[in-house]
């Protein structure tokens, strides 16, 4: 027998190795992993100065040249504990001038790392930025749910993580009577009474006398509580290690972050940081940089803060069963290369290709917004040509419906709003959006008139976008969030927690807007930009120039119309968000769930799930001089986009790495036209024209309680959530038992009484019935019951809508899968 | 975890009164007669609590109700008396009589206040404990930047029976959402009002022509119609997955008796539903104790009309106080007469006070700083007061208390540990009752 024949040499694999390792080392067992090699790093330490410290990370390399981490498998022992403590996590740690050795133990080997202390006698100049703040972040002291709250907590009050140094020194020393601080005996300064739970503190027990932070916030109390100098350095950034790492189910990981800081100096700030995972189903991280991977497949970002500086440790975690022979799989283009290069990695095997009917449903529902008809599904579910799928596409792109349907998704995001703007400036606004999409306008030439518009509001109707929003602020935080991706409304109160974001960056990207006004003309309402208004920092005063993200403040606003330099710089070719964003919001549209998801929250702590093919769909946008229409036409090409939705094993917990197709809740106006078009009977909006479909309407107010039911958004923000697509009993409800929908089931002139007055034959009409509805034909059973159900039933009339009506609350109705 | 929780030895300050009375006198009950009652009325498994929530949008005057202040200048008392109750030493409103004989049953905190005197971050701190934080936009709807009483009371307790656990009628307040707790802690919205004479909750039954046979047939087509219905790709799919699930309540919801009847306020005696009174406030109030006996754990009822910039004095006393007087007074009476008040948490509160300076126009404006909310039931003892306001009701004299402590004491009733977190989507662990927020132990 094959498998036993496996099994007898793996035992004997097992038995040989546990002897030789016995041999080595009697402590190695039958079960232990071999290490071809195990590695220490650093291999030998210095510590520089008073309670330094220094993560050692260990890992071992597996015969298949993997590294696995072994830090919180290994045992420590320093040979000097006067000189330099370790932890059982192997922290190592300062204690006075000399030399020591710490011999580390795992799987049988013993691995010596020589350490030397150096300048133990000072902590160097101390800073109240630099080392006293982070130990109020990391204790959660400064969190805006403690101290950092508006009001404070108990009278004590921080500035919410520590973006306002000043203000926190001035409350630590100067407020609360002197109490929190006593330079003479520091032991008995309030502060550290109540961090080390001393005296009765809401937030518990922080700090322990013995430790590290106790010990620096009483020297430096002792030392007077200097705030520093301006000469003292300042932090350049933070590096976590490892960065990205393939990390198995139920394995642990041990972070290292080391802070670089303007004078060259580095230091090991692992026990300082803060920690933050950004998918807790896939592993959890304590506040030691220790990560814990949980029991789900997929890609987890693990974020490091330190005063403010952002690092990602990236991690991949595959499935636990591997695969023997991964099956073949189609590549029709780029795109299938970068999702099965991912999926591959995790062990998951996509779901094979959809049907045709399947196909036809879903291109139609995703580009235009439209059901297919029975006639348009029958002729091309009998279509035999090759490129039929392609060609549909193609087609699809021309419609009319394409341009109402991106219309309306564009209408939300950029704020189309009547009760706002009046219903002729609106509508002004809409049809400038409907047309730019209608000529397929490249759309960095798009973004560009919006945020440049500038002239009488009636000829360029793309200037009614700053009339629907309303300030410089919040022009400014919308336009990054639409066009860019980036949410900086954070960083207008304080440095962004999760991203990198300063209140000048937010304030440099407001005072691109401030030349923005309106102003009564011979030809109308204009919208004009000039002057040089000023921008200052709210907080110290200093003046701001107009500059853009991650770039440098220059010395000077850029000359004429500012929102002229940051369109050429948001739509140039090197621009890190503008494609990425682009690309990846149609990308979401087309599969369900973004590379970056939410679409518009980009972060640094909220990496794409496959970067390398976010890039590469960026790049074609770029490439192809941002024609949305190619970029469809390759999307829906792709073998990831055309996947059926059946689940197997290995991609059953997935969501988010594009292993099958997900199921859409289609959107509200998509599904009341679906429902119109398939009962044959089209709704009435108080005050549009007849016979126009919901997807036709520009104005989101227009009454409807069916519109309102499923999620319609209205529009008073730029945030893609607004269109709410999660079920409610009260949508079931509506679609169960609405009188409006029965009405038009039992409508004289419907498609019912039609489908009854044309099919004597059952099923014929059934199979009519499926191609209207689900766009495919019905199998032998469907078939079979649709007519047993049909002839059995006294009345025709009535029994064709009891089937139409249960086709129409089907799962495979409501959702585009 | 299953049992509520009460103070120290679960003895509160009135029963203390009582045991010292008792002793003294030498008869009534002894101490540990009275802890047993104590037990057996508070004890009881959180499976029993229910909570009804009053919401007077636009901000009741409490300055001209639970918290008058007869001996303040004209300009400020307004032009209200106050008369007695049956707790000797509390007044209410004159315009508030059947009310003052249900005083026994109603607890008032007159030392209430907040932050926030503008209608839509006030609304959004009163129903979720939270003040709302930068970016919020009251218009949405919902707008919630954190779960609403109610989702949280769903989301931790779950459905009881077929009827959903947490009711908005008649419509949905914006701030009533459910946030990250997810569509399933959302609310079931009636959207309808219980005084209309043919009041019906949409779509909740079939159309009128649709035979209950023929619903069945339909029902039986729907599970075989669709390929995925039973499939495991839906249950694969969160969306799919909760319609499907949606679907089978839907189903329940229509087809369950207990619902039905619920909803079915015209098996009410007429004359009780004329004591309640016939107008949207009170027939709500009645709906709500028929659902709460159903089996919904937390009715939001949203009344709107508070607003009382213009004329505060006439439409309070021809409208809106002869509404609440008779809505209140009668389901106190009715909730203890059917032995619920000890299982139903009663709350009745505005966005906010209102400005104890009268305007020129006769009315008060908006007014966070201070307020009063009445409570009952649920081991709150009635005919308490706690705290107070100053002189003028400007601000609390005593400790202040706010939307976060009645958050913690709304949970506390509840039997769920105010300490309890959930994720944001993001993945931010935030508790379900702000950090601040402290049971108000004086009223139990």
């Amino acid at each position: 027998m094959p498998a036993s024949f496996v099994m007898n040499r793996l035992t004997i694999f097992f038995l040989v190795s546990s002897l030789l390792s016995a041999l080595v080392n009697s402590s190695g067992t039958a079960a232990e992993p071999q290490w071809q090699r195990i590695n220490v790093d650093p291999s030998q330490v210095r510590l520089k100065g008073r309670d330094a410290m220094k993560q050692l990370l260990v890992h071992g390399q597996t015969k298949e040249g993997k590294w696995v981490d072994l830090t919180h498998a290994a045992t420590y022992r320093s040979n000097a504990d006067n000189v330099a403590t370790v932890s059982k996590q192997g922290m190592l740690l300062s204690r006075a001038d000399g030399a020591a050795s710490v011999q580390i133990s795992v799987a049988g080997q013993v691995l010596t790392v020589p350490v030397e202390v150096v300048g133990f006698s000072s902590y160097g100049p101390l800073n109240f930025a630099n080392q006293i703040i982070p130990v109020f972040s990391k204790y959660g002291c400064n969190a805006s749910g403690c101290h950092g709250k508006a009001e404070g907590q108990n009278g004590f009050k921080l500035s919410v993580f520590g973006f306002d140094p000043q203000a926190d020194y001035q409350a630590l020393t100067m407020e609360g009577r002197g109490r929190r601080l006593f330079f003479a005996a520091p032991e008995k300064s309030l502060l550290l009474r109540k961090a080390s739970g001393m005296t009765p503190h809401g937030g518990g027990t922080l700090v322990s006398p013995d430790g590290p932070e106790y010990r620096l916030l009483k020297t430096w109390i002792g030392l007077g509580v200097p705030f520093g100098s301006e000469k003292d350095p300042t932090l350049v950034g933070i590096q976590v290690e490892p960065q990205a790492r393939q990390v198995a189910m139920l394995q642990n990981q041990q972070l290292r972050v080391t802070a670089e800081w303007s004078d060259g100096s580095r230091r090991d700030v692992t026990a300082m940081a803060t920690y933050q995972v950004n998918k807790d189903s896939l592993a959890s991280v304590d506040k030691r940089g220790h990560v814990r991977i949980g029991q789900v497949p997929g890609t987890v970002a693990v974020m490091a803060n330190y005063l403010g500086a952002v690092a990602v440790f990236q991690a991949i975690i595959p499935r636990s069963e591997t695969i023997a022979n991964y099956p073949p799989v189609v590549e029709k283009n780029f795109i299938d290369r970068h999702v099965h290069r991912q999926l591959k990695q995790l062990g998951i095997i996509p779901a094979g290709n959809c049907s045709d009917g399947d196909f036809l449903r879903r291109t139609f529902v995703d580009i235009i917004g439209t059901l297919p008809t029975a006639s348009e599904a029958r002729s091309f579910l009998t279509d035999k040509h090759p490129d039929r799928r392609s060609r549909l596409v193609k087609q699809l792109l021309q419609r009319s419906e394409y341009a109402d349907y991106w219309a309306l998704k564009w209408a939300d995001t950029l704020r189309v709003e009547r009760l706002k703007l009046g219903r002729k400036n609106a509508y002004s606004y809409y049809s400038w959006i409907h047309d730019s999409f209608r000529k397929n306008k490249p759309f960095d030439q798009f973004a560009r008139e919006l945020v440049t518009a500038e002239g009488p509001l009636n000829e360029l109707p793309a200037g009614q976008f700053y009339k629907s929003v309303g300030s410089p602020k919040d022009w400014a935080s919308t336009v990054s969030q639409v066009f860019l991706g980036i949410r900086i409304e954070c960083a207008q109160c304080h440095h962004h927690p999760f991203d990198r974001w300063s209140q000048q960056d937010y304030y440099g990207m407001e005072a691109f807007f401030t030349q923005v006004k309106f102003k009564n003309t011979s030809r109308g309402e204009a919208i004009l930009a000039d002057g040089s208004p000023k921008t200052t920092h709210p907080r110290t005063g200093q003046e701001i120039f107009a500059y853009p993200l991650a770039t440098e403040m220059p010395a000077e606003h850029p000359a004429g119309d500012r929102r002229t330099a940051l369109a050429a710089w948001m739509t140039g070719a090197n621009n890190p968000w503008f494609a990425r964003n682009v690309a990846n919001r149609l990308w979401a549209h087309f599969m369900g769930r973004g590379l970056v998801e939410p679409v518009d929250d980009f972060r640094l702590t909220n990496p794409p799930s496959n970067p390398a093919l976010l890039d590469a769909l960026a790049q074609h946008l770029i490439d192809h001089q941002y024609d949305l229409h190619a970029l469809i036409e390759i999307i829906t090409a792709s073998q990831a986009y055309q996947r059926a939705t059946t689940v197997n094993a290995t991609n059953r917990i997935d969501e988010d790495n594009y292993s099958r197709f997900l199921f859409k809740r289609m959107d509200a106006e998509v599904l009341l036209d679906a429902i119109c078009q398939v009962t044959g009977v089209e709704e009435k909006f108080a005050g549009i024209p007849k016979g126009s479909r919901a997807i036709q309407l520009w104005d989101s107010a227009v009454p409807h309680y069916f519109l309102k039911t499923f999620g319609r958004p209205v529009r008073v923000t730029a945030c893609t959530c607004e269109r709410a697509i999660a079920p409610t009993v009260g949508q079931v409800l509506h679609i169960l038992n609405a009188p409006g929908i029965q009405q038009k089931l039992s409508h004289a002139g419907g498609q019912v009484s039609k489908l009854v007055a044309r099919h004597q034959d059952s099923s014929d009409l059934v199979e009519e019935l499926y191609l209207l509805m689900y766009s495919r034909f019905p199998t032998d059973t469907e078939r079979k019951n649709g007519v047993n159900y049909l002839n059995n039933q006294p009345n025709r009339q009535l029994a064709v809508e009891d089937l139409c009506w249960s086709l129409m609350n089907s799962i495979e109705f409501v959702f585009n899968h | 975890m299953a049992r509520r929780n009460s103070f120290c030895d679960g003895i509160g300050r009135r029963d203390m009164l009582k045991i010292g009375a008792a002793g003294a006198m030498g008869f009534g009950v002894t101490l540990p007669q009275l802890l047993q009652q104590r037990a057996e009325a508070i004890n009881r498994p959180v499976e029993d609590i229910s909570f009804i929530f009053v919401f007077l949008q636009g901000g009741l005057s409490t300055i001209d109700t639970w918290d008058m202040k007869p001996d303040a200048p004209a300009e400020f008392r307004g032009e209200f008396k106050p008369i007695s109750t049956n707790v000797p030493g509390i007044q209410l409103c004159e315009h508030l009589p059947k009310l003052s004989k249900e005083m026994d049953k109603l607890a008032l905190v007159r030392s209430f206040g907040h932050s926030n005197s503008g209608h839509g971050p006030a609304d959004h701190f009163m129903l979720t404990g939270y003040h709302p934080t930068a970016g919020f936009n009251g218009s949405l709807k919902p707008n919630n930047q954190k779960p609403a009483h109610g989702a949280v009371i769903a989301r931790q307790l779950g459905p009881r029976g077929s009827v959903p656990p947490y009711v908005c009628l008649p419509k949905m307040h914006n701030s009533a959402g459910a946030s990250y707790l997810g569509s399933t802690a959302a609310p079931f919205v009636v959207e309808a009002d219980p005084n209309a004479p043919n009041f019906a909750v949409p779509d909740l039954a079939p159309p009128l022509n649709i035979s209950a046979s023929r619903l069945g047939n339909r029902q039986q087509l729907l599970k075989t119609v669709d390929r995925f219905q039973q499939a495991q790709e839906v249950q694969a799919n969160q969306t799919a997955k909760t319609l499907s699930t949606f679907q089978q309540k839907a189903f329940d919801l229509m087809t369950s008796e207990a619902t039905k009847s619920a909803f079915d306020i015209g098996q009410e005696p007429e004359k009780l539903r004329d004591e309640y009174g016939r107008h949207s406030l009170g027939q709500s109030c009645l709906m709500s104790r028929r659902l709460v006996e159903a089996g919904v754990r937390c009715v939001l009822l949203d009344h709107t009309n508070w607003d009382t910039h213009y004329n505060n004095f006439s439409v309070l006393k021809n409208d809106l106080l002869p509404h609440l007087d008779s809505a209140l007074s009668t389901m106190l009476r009715d909730l203890e007469e059917r032995g619920m008040l000890e299982t139903t948490l009663l709350l009745i509160t505005g966005e906010f006070g209102r400005t104890p300076r009268v305007n020129v126009h006769a009315g008060r404006d908006h007014w966070g700083p201070s307020s009063a909310i009445a409570m009952a039931g649920a081991g709150i003892q009635g005919g308490t007061v706690v705290g107070a306001s100053n002189a003028r009701a400007e601000r609390p004299e005593t400790k202040p208390i706010g939307p976060a402590d009645l958050a913690a004491t709304i949970y506390h009733c509840m039997g769920i540990d105010p300490k309890t977190e959930y994720k944001t989507v993001e993945g931010r662990p935030i508790p379900i009752v702000p950090g601040e927020g402290k049971v108000i132990k004086e009223l139990f």
